[in-house]
């Protein structure tokens, strides 16, 4: 599903990101990315996505060869690939139930197939009574579950988050794993970068440790590793 | 892409127009002030051209011959000049001819006055051949040619109409081109700005989409279609316009100064109109399509 080989990150300031990370994510698996600020952690996302490119090193998402995938295949890439964002980055201009259409129409799915996947997602992160509802009148709990249904409403096959709880209150924080957790049962992939320390030894995932651009820990039903 | 999105890329093409109505409408007002300007240059060299036709067309060389020539000799100085490249037509005047037309030219209504040159006719030699050109430029290459012809007595020509009106169309010809260039580069500077801010305001969007996996085209047709509309609202204003200024404009100097009938001839706006309706819609779509293009390919790095 995810294969990434002895990747290397350095952004032209002149700073390594990353430096000779390996990684291995299965269909199907749940994992947890955690590591200090500047560990890597948001860069291996962005690589994941294709918003940079590895500056050495092989990346493979769904069987293909991210760094040879051309500009115009790549849109097909990411359309198996959802994404949720620490700041949520809904559109403001549009309600909740648009939102969430946004991602079926950009994908140019049709009509009367849409009406039936939105409401499917909002009954799943449980936000059917507030389909008309614009994103500043949710809480942020109610946005990052808007975020995940638009992530989730393509049926990809990988889910990344980056931070999805940085800025929520601990009850709501769990509210959105829940939710993360159930898509994954549903067969999706998910890896989840965070820093919240709770629930990463709480959720006993298989849990990565980066540090200054290396994975460091890679614990199955672990928990946060600890460096000294 | 399909039927569906580009429905919806409309209107969101549209939606971007009235969310920065202020810049689109500055940028339709400059593109139609660049229309307008463009329908006015063209008008003026269309007909500018046409009077220029008209006048070229009355320009010829008139040839008189040496004395005692008979018919056949004149008939084969004819048949020569007829010949050349330069010439469109020529005609025949013969001395009776000629002293005819003097009389109703001079004499008019006092005919009696003349009626001592009855059986002497005074013109005697001057049968002429009134010799029209297929471009007036040519003049002086044919008149060289005809004064040094054997039986041509004297060639008169018509020097000022002739060259003074070529260079004239050309001047104003060459002036127009470089005035509407100009005014295009400036349209389209401006239509890129639009589109640009329109790009800034929706970078979280279009950023977005780009990650939800949205193809170049989907990204790209709202300000395609948001460039065009633009373009194309901005050529069609100014011909509204210009169209209602010709039309009056034209009836108001033939009526006012009809004393200037004879050397103003106007083209009917039908038929200023069949190329520069078709010329400034395509001059908007282009300055619509290129704007966009510019703005896309430096802002929109999907």
């Amino acid at each position: 599903m995810i294969i990434v080989e002895n990747i290397s990150k350095t952004y032209s300031s002149g700073a390594p990101a990353l430096n000779g990370v390996d990684l291995r994510v299965e269909k199907g698996e749940f994992v947890f990315v955690v590591g200090n600020s500047g560990s890597g952690k948001s860069t291996l996302i962005k690589l994941l996505l294709k918003e940079l490119e590895p500056t050495t090193g092989k990346i493979y998402v769904n069987k293909k060869f991210l760094n040879k995938i051309t500009r115009k295949r790549l849109p097909m890439v990411r359309r198996d690939i959802g994404v949720v964002f620490q700041d949520f980055r809904l559109l403001t201009d549009r309600n909740v139930f648009e939102n969430i259409a946004f991602a079926q129409k950009v994908v140019e799915a049709p009509a009367r197939q849409i009406r039936g996947q939105v409401l499917a997602m909002l009954s799943m992160v449980g936000l059917l009574d507030k389909y008309k509802s614009f994103p500043n009148e949710l809480s942020g709990g109610e946005q990052q579950r808007v975020a995940i249904a638009r992530a989730l409403v393509n049926n990809p096959s990988i889910l990344l988050c980056d931070e999805p709880t940085g800025n929520l209150d601990p009850v709501n924080s769990w509210e959105i794993m829940k939710i993360l957790d159930e898509a994954n049962k549903r067969g999706t992939t998910v890896l989840v970068v965070t820093h919240n320390m709770e629930i990463v030894q709480a959720m006993k995932k298989r849990t990565i440790t980066m540090s200054g651009g290396k994975i460091i820990s890679d614990v199955e039903k672990g928990g946060y590793f600890y460096e000294d | 892409m399909r039927i569906r999105s580009l429905a919806y890329n409309i209107k969101q093409g549209l939606k971007n127009i009235y969310r920065n109505r202020m810049f689109s409408l500055a940028s339709i007002a400059t593109i139609s002030a660049c229309l307008f300007l463009f329908g006015v240059f063209y008008a003026i060299v269309t007909n500018f051209q046409y009077m220029v036709q008209k006048a070229e067309s009355s320009v010829c060389v008139t040839v008189f011959f040496d004395e005692g020539m008979t018919d056949q000799q004149i008939q084969d100085i004819g048949k020569n000049i007829e010949g050349r490249v330069e010439v469109s037509n020529i005609q025949f005047t013969s001395s009776d001819e000629a002293w005819n037309n003097f009389k109703t030219e001079y004499f008019g209504q006092y005919a009696d006055l003349a009626a001592g040159f009855k059986d002497d006719n005074p013109l005697a030699n001057s049968a002429s051949y009134a010799v029209y050109l297929n471009d007036a430029s040519m003049q002086t290459t044919l008149v060289t040619y005809l004064e040094n012809m054997d039986g041509i007595r004297q060639v008169n020509k018509s020097d000022i109409t002739a060259s003074s009106l070529s260079s004239v169309a050309v001047l104003v010809g060459y002036a127009s081109v470089v005035i509407i260039v100009i005014l295009l580069a400036v349209s389209i500077f401006l239509i890129t700005n639009t589109i640009v801010i329109g790009v800034t305001v929706r970078k979280e969007e279009i950023s977005i989409m780009k990650l939800i996996g949205a193809t170049d085209m989907f990204v790209d047709a709202p300000f395609i279609v948001e460039g065009l509309t633009i373009g194309i609202l901005g050529s069609l204003f100014p011909l509204i316009l210009l169209h209602y200024l010709y039309s009056n404009l034209v009836g108001f100097v033939l009526n006012k100064f009809s004393l200037l009938n004879n050397i103003l001839a106007f083209l009917p706006s039908e038929k200023v109109f069949a190329t520069l309706i078709p010329i400034s819609i395509g001059l908007g779509i282009g300055i619509g399509c290129i704007g966009s293009y510019l703005a896309l390919r430096k802002h929109v790095n999907v």
